[in-house]
């Protein structure tokens, strides 16, 4: 049995070497196995085998096996190979994984945005925005957002609407700016076809940092003695978003984000006589969480725009 | 003026993205330029055609975002055929059951002030809950347009096929709101001024129903399980004015003239425009429940 085994193996190697000797240095998957080539019938003047040599034996490979394929070809290639090119030369390389399309690696990610409130009836809270971001490994950032509110903030009608209608008021903020430090983690990324036709790339990503809004209350219960200055709030984040990209350097991108801090929001009472005058009335006795949800939408650029893939394929 | 600023807002965001696709290099398509033997081959080999010429039926379960007074919770379905793998036409329904209150409507029942300067808009503050307009149904005839397909690769474990869509469509929409308010019914007597307090607390149970029709539109994401049953996942605009508190917010005043202010009746002129979104979860079945694979 042992031996049975040996020789086998010592068959293949033999099959092998053969193969080897004639195809030369071959590639992984550079092999053809056409049937143009399989078919091809033997050089004129090719010397037919020999009367006596041995015929092969019942059961053994006559031609049809996949050893037998891999002999003839072998063998023809050795009589063809001078004779005729090749039909189809590839000029690219085929290789079963392919590298990432763009790496973020050592890049610095440049987006600028703007972004709108989704979750708040009563005031909506725009801002332009820009975000810096230094790709330290290819699916982990660390960056900067800045968001400039002031002057694009409006107050909804329906705030108007209710205290109008119920004499009741919803105490509501406004925003002048934030600034916020921040980390990105990619644990999604693929590719998608578009009417099955043209290819893109897109990542998904998780996001969320801490920072600061500068923020105050809008006098809404006593407008005409209360007035307001903007203060510093310590606001955490945390978003997910997609980036779609449309070359190597160059992408949009769509995000969710949820800025969440404390609000020191106005005092829904009013003091009577001169205390009606002094601000430590005018805040509410303790401060409330606000969460603004905010959709972005904007567009990336990394720098350098080329890179250079560090592993082979 | 919100509406306004909301629209400058979307105008601004599409400008954003119109400027990104503009500022784009004239890139082909991620820039790979195939040469030799795979120059001029489909894009994608052994694809699997999930929806030409096949139906696609997708029971929902949907809910409103961002409502003021009121939320709706419905249940419904969408009914497609696809022509080919990215258009198709189709129809979609719900019919909502389930109406949440608010916050800021609890917050009005329980601490709301009626006054006869507000009497018309809240005759009752215990009884504002009955004032609310509510959406109880809503259909639409649709395009179904999916521009995109391809796959998800979580943590480089599980791999879903995936394909983004777009509807748009005509839709139909039931409402219920307050009733208009007229004689006999918390009507402002011109020469007293007065209100009759009796008759604004029985208009503000009084309800009316009428269809509004307006377009839609929807934008999703569908997580293909396997060939024929697929997880979707929708938000879909239905655009339309409508009276959501019930109350005199706007409208022509008889005695002042054009003022587009509060003119002491609760009619049409009090319908405002809102987005009014929706989130919607549903579960697609495709039939025949084989797919079709490409070369």
């Amino acid at each position: 049995m042992k031996r049975a085994s040996i020789a086998l193996l010592a068959g293949f190697a033999t099959v092998g070497l053969t193969q080897t000797m004639f195809v030369g240095s071959v590639a992984a998957q550079d092999m053809t196995f056409s049937a143009d080539e399989v078919d091809t019938p033997p050089a004129e003047g090719a010397t037919p085998p020999a009367e006596g040599d041995t015929p092969p034996a019942e059961g053994a490979d006559n031609g049809d096996s996949l050893l037998g394929d891999l002999r003839q070809e072998g063998t023809q290639e050795a009589t063809t190979r001078d004779a005729a090119p090749r039909r189809t030369e590839a000029s690219e390389e085929i290789f079963a994984i392919q590298q990432v399309y763009a790496l973020r690696n050592s890049r610095l990610e440049v987006s600028p945005s703007w972004s709108f409130t989704v979750n708040d009836p009563y005031v909506s809270h725009p801002a332009a925005g820009i975000a810096l971001n230094y790709w330290f490994t290819n699916v982990l950032a660390v960056g900067l957002n800045f968001l400039w509110y002031g002057g694009l903030e409006n107050e909804s009608d329906l705030n108007f609407n209710v205290r109008r209608s119920t004499r009741l008021a919803v105490p509501i903020t406004e925003y002048q700016l934030g600034a916020h430090l921040n980390f990105t983690y990619v644990p999604l990324y693929g590719k998608f076809a578009m009417f099955n036709e043209y290819i893109f790339q897109w990542d998904a990503y998780l996001v969320g940092g801490v920072g600061m809004l500068r923020t105050r209350p809008v006098p809404v219960v006593d407008p005409e003695i209360r007035q307001f200055d903007f203060g510093l709030r310590v606001a955490f984040n945390v978003g997910i978003g997609i980036r779609v990209f449309v070359s190597r350097w160059f992408a949009v991108f769509a995000e969710l984000r949820n800025y969440m801090y404390l609000e020191k929001l106005e005092s829904l009472n009013v003091a009577l006589g001169a205390g009606r005058q002094d601000p430590a009335t005018w805040f509410a006795d303790s401060p409330s969480f606000t969460s603004n949800v905010t959709a972005h939408i904007g567009f990336t650029m990394f720098f350098p725009p080329s890179f250079e893939y560090k592993l082979p394929r | 003026m919100t509406m306004r600023k909301s629209i400058l807002s979307l105008s601004l965001a599409a400008a954003v993205a119109a400027l990104a696709l503009g500022y784009a290099p004239s890139v082909s398509a991620q820039e790979v330029q195939i040469t030799g033997p795979l120059a001029g081959a489909p894009a994608v080999r052994r694809l699997r055609i999930y929806r030409q010429g096949r139906f696609e039926i997708t029971p929902q379960a949907a809910f409103t975002l961002t409502d003021e007074y009121s939320r709706t919770i419905g249940f419904g379905a969408s009914a497609t055929y696809h022509f080919t793998d990215w258009l198709g036409i189709g129809a979609w329904g719900f019919f909502a059951p389930i109406h949440v209150d608010t916050g800021l409507t609890d917050q009005i029942a329980a601490i709301g002030q009626t006054a006869d300067s507000n009497r018309l808009s809240l005759p009752s503050n215990g009884g504002f809950p009955n004032q609310i307009g509510t959406i109880n149904w809503g259909a639409a005839l649709q395009v179904v347009f999916i521009p995109l397909r391809g796959k998800l690769s979580l943590f480089q474990k599980l791999f879903i096929d995936a394909d983004f869509f777009i509807t748009g469509g005509a839709a139909f929409i039931g409402v219920e709101e307050r009733g208009e308010t007229g004689p006999g019914l918390c009507r402002r007597d011109p020469m007293t001024g007065v209100l009759d307090e009796t008759s604004c607390t029985l208009s503000q149970t009084d309800r009316a129903s009428r269809v509004a029709i307006t377009g839609t539109f929807s934008v999703g994401l569908r997580l293909h399980v396997n060939e024929w049953m697929a997880l979707n996942i929708e938000w879909r605009a239905l655009p339309f004015a409508w009276n959501t508190s019930g109350a005199d917010v706007d409208g022509r005043n008889d005695l002042a003239g054009d003022s587009g202010f509060a003119d002491g009746l609760v009619d049409e002129r009090d319908r405002a425009f809102h987005f009014n979104h929706m989130f919607i979860l549903g579960w697609t079945f495709y039939l025949p429940i084989k797919a079709r694979i490409s070369e």
